[in-house]
């Protein structure tokens, strides 16, 4: 089957825009009494509550916020989660309830900020300035460099990206830049992320999966502590809920971490092993019969038929109309089944069948021999035994065979997949097996399993009714769900012929450039930075062109502590031909001595989000937004304005802008641009945004059929607007037993037709097989994962503290630096187990020199020495080492984990490999290699 | 009549710290000194190879027989009927007898820099002379129907609050089971702070 | 609840604390010690002066250190109010400073009329034309009529108070086993009652060094004697209580019996060296007075090397 993804050439624009117009005139263009909803508002002394979004992680809890009058002023005093979240139910973590000394941070970017003449990109220096002198001062230096639209590259962190991407896609299509780099992408998204959504057709699933820990019995944790124990807050109020009623926790990581600690039983595995030993389970699995054959048989891809193609690959035996086959149950004959649907057992002439699993050994279809999905999968799988996973695991053979069966047999059973990708090039693979793994039991969508989010439903939902109905689809931000969206994404920024100027985004033209000259290339570098250094220096052509990069806008993204090295970005930032870096961000990150100009953005307490959204990755479905605490603190503007005014600066489309805005995600242009006539007389910041808040109210209003001011008087008293619960969403909407999934053929993947084509597309390799296969990780060079190390050589690998996620200026925040100072030893250290310590002469406290063995890259630490982590490697908390001074309370804590990490990524999107290496440690003042 | 208790279910305490952050900012203690009203203890235990991780959340246990009340000279250390022993800092003159009497490191001491630098940092503070401070229960939450703080942001759902007269309460099942076990109670303090052991075989 | 426990020493109470509860038994022993003398030896207006003066003067340096130390010093006032002792009668805190002040004041009353007959005094600046005013002389000789005896014994047993008092807000902290036991009040009343007697030897000795004192040096060489005995059995009992019964105790015994400080400079020169320069200086007597001086001296070192110790060498054992 293949999808149709609406085109996104401006024409397309334009055509579509007259029909939201006609739309948007049916639509109340009446202005909205919603109120300020500021706490300035109130005169007496009593306590306000106001509900808001937490912003520190993708757990997205309700917040219920508390404002009290002191001394004449508004001050948010206390920040709960909100009682009537489904969602978080009424427990947030440190960093919510912290989050208010975010706002009150002493530390924070107040105006925008001009770099002092004479000084250099890496010098934090610069000078207060209003609006219009930065405005100006961009739009002097784009004319006088002239800039060109695909000379731009915007990076987006993950706030923006989750909050903000229905600005930031139309600005970058109104404004003609192709390139946007965002952070979650090459770190989780595309790398874990993708290997799970080949199976289940999602796409980003920290956002679109909760699993329904409540009902499980047996839980199974890889590769996973951040999503639950480290701490997302929806999934840990579950699983506590699920440790109280006797679940059975086992838990496989390097060390105890946080989760770990909660397990019943805790595997210390060899780091970069979890796909040799989730192989070994699937194996064991299959062979053991220890899967729900139904479920496999209806809804799966596991009865189709592959054959061997030319190049003696597996690939899907299709009928002469393009259509999968299997062998049903007391046939011989191969028989088609629709190609794309959710139930195996009808198949296209409209009879009923059970399709086998395996089929007997001489059976063929078009003349060729064929075999089933599973029965591939099984000989793909054969010498991947528990015995061979033992080796380089270090996990005793019976115990995986023991965890297996007791996964297989204690039903409901999750293995949950986990946030973080990167790590290693087979992360991508280790997801997909686990996904699969999960799919054997049946456990997607139902009691006890994976549950999809309710809005994730919701989308899917129609968008495959108006699939199913021929229709042409709606906006596509706001409809298309899972792979789709994904696919939609990469089409708007790598087809060259969406832009005028007919560039695709770098990265593409990057990977063209590099296939083409025969060396490595990625094959999706979705929001990737690669090709970004070549094309800052001078190294990318397309077309016979010189593709270069020459002005950055990044909007809450700290690249220089979260990409790797942090000499990759400080280079390009650095670099002679950048002409201008805009940075837009709260508090002074190590990103920010690297601007020219600084741009303020209020915090999350004090602003009305610019439309309501749905309720993250809550199974229930309902809509949320944030009411501001207070009015901003500073001179400080909100995204959507800034990308407006921008707009106004680099191309001056501002139509074209909220026209897109429209095409993309349905707000409807035309009462936006007159509600923004109005705010912009009426307020200095924000307008832009109030302007699409109070339309975005209209519209959600209308999609749950009450007025916009029922809706608002919800919000406000209730934080969460309650649509509808999970389990009756499911009686119509479980992917795949009731709907189909949004995989190439509807049905769960085992056999992934995302990689199927990718690999027709060229993927060459492990990393691009359809089937689950082995990916080794390569830590060092030629030498199997179980060789003795050097006494001085480990493993390397990184998480996340509860306080502070991957490089967020949440250090610097009062309350967590202090619970982090308390916690000194144990967050800020370099975890090494004592016997292998012992052997160094080292002891906690002592300062330690680190040095990656393949790079060279060097950077230093202080030991914690500790049991509660393998004998084979290091371990140290992503949170620290801050570099810039003006976060006066983090800085210089720490060892920043991109000191240590290479670029080095794997063919399929760059996911960055950040533990494949090994390092090598001396005590400093000791027998020091220098 | 009620007798105010709290159970700590060490099987879910995850480590996260929230409660630390909720209590120190509700209650607005000296975050800028290393001090505060109850910690997370992340300690390791055994020697094996299965070596253990507990979150330890410690806190005032207000004991029945609390010894830092029997040493307070003022009287600034008192007991409500419903058991939460409180520190009026009015009468408190910070001799620190308390906090050398209380057994479970529940007492720091609050000088009058950090009342200067409270009233920067939380705009306005409730305290308003130096003493010694503990953790009170929230008592001002509880007396308007609410929970602690802490447990009412507790993650894990770690930490409970009931009352042990009531023999409805759950939590109060909790304690008489037996199940939830108070610390040092050799020393005959009486603590109403009980914890359901984390590490039994499984 | 079987909680991991960490063991600590305590940074609460230091050094500054161990010279406050030094300067308390020693000052308040000083005091009574005098006074007794003064009823029952024989009157000596220039002991009692002595003894009064020291103990108001270190009582009032150590009540001071104290009070500096305080979190609040405005709230003190709530401790000064003797109604205090019927709220909070299990407090020892609240006793020790009712006892230093009713010490301080009946001890001042008590030597007021020493004061006024006092040549030295009365020639001293602004002091001595205060005490030659009639209406204080008038109210000394009421002083020193009636209710001498009564107002004497009122110093006396608020002195015997401040002593005791010492010990026993140490042994009111339950957590910390080398505290909380018997043993500490006997230990710090015998050790107060000790460094006062080779205080006042030292002022007998040094600074009036009279020969009809002898028969009160003597005594209070005996007594001294006696005193350091128990110290030295109290101390061996704590010795051995501390060895099982508690992992606190336990430590405890370490960090003590494992510091030369300690053994050295506490039992060793401080106890058993003044023991047996006593021991000879009252058995066959000491040709010169120098033995007892350093004796004397050694026993005032040794006394305040006990509360430091006593101080630093507490282990909590907190769970967690």
């Amino acid at each position: 089957m293949t999808w149709k993804f609406p085109g996104l050439s401006r024409r397309s624009f334009l055509a579509a825009s007259a029909g939201g117009a006609a739309a948007a005139a049916t639509g109340a263009t009446v202005p909205l009494a919603l109120g300020t909803g500021r706490a300035s508002d109130d005169t007496d002394d009593e306590a306000r509550i106001s509900y808001t979004i937490c912003n520190f992680c993708s757990s997205l809890c309700n917040v219920r916020v508390t404002t009290r009058v002191r001394n004449g002023a508004a001050w948010i005093v206390k920040l709960d989660g909100n009682p009537h979240s489904t969602l978080n139910r009424g427990k947030i973590c440190a960093r919510g309830q912290a989050g208010l000394r975010q706002t009150y941070d002493s530390d924070r970017i107040k105006t925008p900020l001009i770099r002092v003449e004479g000084s250099k990109r890496g010098e934090y220096a610069f000078r207060s300035a209003t609006w219009e002198e930065a405005w100006t001062y961009i739009g002097e230096r784009l004319k006088q460099e002239k800039i060109q639209p695909w000379e731009w590259t915007m990076v987006g962190g993950w706030t923006s990206c989750v909050f903000y991407m229905n600005w930031a896609v139309p600005f970058a299509l109104a404004n003609q830049i192709p390139n946007i780099i965002a952070s979650p992408m090459q770190h989780c998204v595309t790398t874990g992320h993708l290997g799970t959504d080949a199976v289940t057709g999602n796409f980003n699933v920290h956002d679109e999966i909760l699993p329904d820990y409540d009902h499980a019995r047996y839980i199974l944790l890889i590769g996973n502590n951040a999503s639950i124990g480290a701490v997302s807050t929806s999934r840990m109020v579950r699983m506590a809920a699920a440790r109280k009623q006797g679940a059975r926790l086992v838990v496989l990581d390097p060390r105890r971490s946080e989760t770990a600690a909660k397990a019943d039983e805790w595997i210390a595995i060899r780091p970069g092993t979890d796909l040799d030993f989730c192989l070994a389970m699937l194996h064991v699995m299959l062979e053991d019969g220890l899967y729900d054959e139904q479920f496999l048989q209806r809804h799966s891809n596991m009865p189709f038929l592959l054959h061997r193609d030319d190049a003696g690959e597996w690939a899907l035996a299709l009928d002469p109309e393009g259509r999968p086959q299997v062998i049903a149950e007391g046939d011989s004959e191969p028989r088609a089944l629709p190609a794309f649907g959710n139930d195996n057992r009808v198949d296209v002439n409209g009879n009923h069948a059970y399709p086998r699993l395996a089929v007997p050994e001489n059976s063929t279809a078009q003349g060729r021999p064929v075999v089933t999905v599973f029965q591939a999968q099984r000989r793909e799988l054969d010498g991947y035994s528990v015995y061979w996973a033992e080796r380089s695991t270090g996990v005793p053979a019976e115990t995986i065979r023991r965890i297996a069966h007791e996964f297989g047999r204690n039903r409901p059973a999750i293995i949950d997949p986990g946030w973080h990708g990167a790590r290693y090039g087979n992360v991508m693979m280790l997801r997909r097996v686990q996904a699969m793994i999960q799919g054997l039991i049946g456990g997607i969508d139902q009691r006890g399993g994976w549950v999809m989010s309710g809005e994730y439903h919701h989308k899917a939902h129609a968008m495959l009714e108006a699939m199913q109905h021929g229709d042409p689809g709606g906006p596509p931000l706001a409809t298309l769900a899972g792979l789709p969206f994904a696919k939609m994404v990469i089409d708007a920024v790598s087809n060259p012929e969406h832009f005028e100027h007919g560039k695709p985004g770098f990265a593409w033209a990057f990977s063209q450039q590099e296939r083409a000259a025969g060396r490595d290339w990625v094959m999706l570098p979705a929001m990737a930075d690669c090709g970004l250094k070549e094309s800052v220096t001078g190294r990318l052509t397309y077309e016979g062109e010189p593709y270069r990069t020459r002005a950055l806008l990044i909007n809450a993204a700290n690249p220089v502590r979260h990409y790797y090295p942090d000499t990759y970005w400080k280079d390009i930032l650095t670099h002679d031909d950048m002409a201008l870096v805009v940075v837009v961000d709260v508090l002074p990150s190590d990103t920010t001595p690297y601007a020219d100009v600084i741009l303020p953005n209020s915090t999350y307490l004090e602003r009305d989000e610019p439309t309501v959204y749905g309720n993250g990755v809550n199974q229930d479905l309902a809509l949320t937004t944030r009411y501001a605490a207070i009015e901003p603190l500073y001179d400080t503007e909100e995204s959507p304005d800034i990308l407006y005014h921008l707009t106004e600066i680099i191309s001056g489309n501002t139509k074209g802008f909220v026209d897109a805005v429209e095409q993309l995600t349905g707000l409807p242009a035309r009462p936006v641009r007159e509600a923004f006539a109005r705010t912009r007389a009426e307020r200095a910041r924000g307008a832009f945004s109030a302007a699409c808040r109070e339309v975005a109210f209209v519209e959600a209003a209308k999609r749950v059929r009450v007025t916009p001011e029922e809706l608002d008087h919800a919000l406000r008293s209730r934080g969460v607007y309650h649509e509808e619960d999970w389990e009756t969403l499911l009686e119509t909407t479980a992917m795949p037993r009731v709907m189909p999934m949004p995989t190439g053929s509807g049905r769960l993947e085992f056999f992934s037709t995302l990689f199927a084509d990718l690999r027709e597309k060229g993927g060459e390799g492990p990393h691009f097989s359809p089937l689950a296969t082995h990916i080794p990780a390569a830590c060092r060079d030629g030498t199997r994962p179980e060789a003795p190390l050097d006494d001085d050589e480990f493993f390397f690998t990184y998480g996340k503290t509860p306080t502070v996620s991957y490089g967020s200026t949440n250090s610097n925040n009062p309350v967590l630096a202090a619970i982090n100072r308390f916690k000194r030893d144990i967050y800020a250290g370099v975890w090494m187990h004592p016997d292998r310590a012992a052997r160094l002469g080292i002891a906690t406290g002592d300062p330690i020199l680190l040095t990656n063995v393949r790079s060279g890259q060097r950077a230093d630490g202080v030991a914690y020495v500790t049991r509660l982590v393998h004998r084979d490697t290091l371990f140290l908390h992503s949170s620290f080492g801050v570099e810039n001074p003006a976060l006066t309370r983090s800085a210089g804590i720490g060892t920043a984990t991109n000191k240590l990490i290479p670029y080095e990524v794997e063919p399929v999107v760059a996911g960055f490999r950040s533990q494949e290496f090994t390092i090598r440690v001396a005590r400093v003042g000791k027998g020091a290699v220098t | 009549m009620t007798r105010y208790v709290m159970v700590i279910d060490l099987n879910t305490c995850v480590g996260c710290n929230a409660c630390m952050a909720a209590c120190a900012i509700e209650n607005q203690t000296p975050v800028w000194k290393s001090v505060w009203r109850t910690y997370v203890h992340d300690t390791e235990i055994g020697t094996g190879e299965d070596v253990h991780r507990r979150f330890f959340p410690s806190l005032c246990n207000h004991c029945a027989n609390p010894p830092c009340m029997t040493v307070c000279p003022t009287g600034a250390t008192y007991q409500r009927e419903d058991g939460i022993v409180m520190v009026d800092d009015a009468l408190c003159m910070g001799c620190q007898a308390c906090a050398l009497a209380c057994p479970y490191r529940a007492r720091y001491s609050a000088t009058y820099e950090d009342i200067e630098i409270g009233r920067r940092f939380y705009g306005a503070l409730m305290r308003d002379r130096p003493s010694v401070d503990k953790c009170n229960f929230c008592a001002h939450r509880v007396d308007a129907g609410q929970e602690p703080a802490c447990v009412e942001t507790c993650v894990g759902s770690a930490r409970m609050f009931g009352d042990l007269d009531d023999p409805n309460d759950r939590i109060s099942q909790l304690v008489k089971s037996g199940i939830a076990r108070p610390l040092l109670p050799h020393l005959g303090t009486r603590p109403h702070v009980y914890y359901i052991d984390d590490l039994k075989r499984s | 609840m079987d909680a991991t426990i960490t063991y600590e020493t305590q940074q609460i109470w230091t050094s500054w604390f161990a010279v406050y509860l030094y300067l308390g038994g020693l000052g308040a022993a000083t005091l009574t010690v005098t006074f007794l003398t003064d009823m029952y030896l024989r009157p000596y207006k220039e002991l009692v002066l002595w003894g009064a003066f020291s103990g108001i003067v270190m009582l009032g340096a150590g009540s001071g250190l104290l009070f500096l130390h305080l979190l609040d010093h405005m709230a003190a006032i709530h401790v000064m109010n003797p109604l205090v002792l019927f709220e909070k009668p299990d407090a020892w805190i609240a006793w020790g400073t009712q006892f230093i002040s009713w010490m301080m004041i009946w001890g001042f009353i008590y030597a007021f009329p020493y004061m006024v007959e006092s040549d030295f005094l009365r020639g001293l600046p602004i002091l001595g034309w205060v005490l030659g005013r009639p209406w204080v002389m008038f109210l000394a000789a009421h002083a020193g009529n009636h209710f001498r005896r009564t107002i004497g014994w009122l110093a006396t047993i608020n002195g015997i108070g401040v002593a005791v008092y010492t010990g026993l807000v140490l042994q009111s902290f339950p957590a910390v086993t080398l505290w909380h036991n018997p043993g500490v009040p006997l230990l710090f009343t015998a050790s107060a009652f000790s460094t006062a007697l080779a205080y006042l030897l030292l002022v007998l000795h040094l600074v009036m060094n009279r020969e009809e004192d002898h028969p009160i040096r003597v005594i209070y060489e005996r007594i001294d004697l006696i005193l350091i005995s128990t110290e030295l059995v109290i101390l061996f009992s704590f010795f051995t209580y501390l060895q099982s019964g508690s992992e606190s105790g336990y430590r405890s015994a370490e960090l003590l019996w494992g510091d030369l400080g300690w053994l050295i400079g506490f039992i060793g020169f401080g106890l058993l060296v003044p023991f047996f320069l006593q021991l000879k200086g009252v058995i066959w007597r000491w040709p010169s007075r120098y033995p007892i001086v350093a004796s004397a001296v050694l026993v005032l070192c040794g006394g305040y090397l006990l509360r430091h110790y006593f101080m630093g060498a507490a282990v909590f054992a907190y769970p967690g």
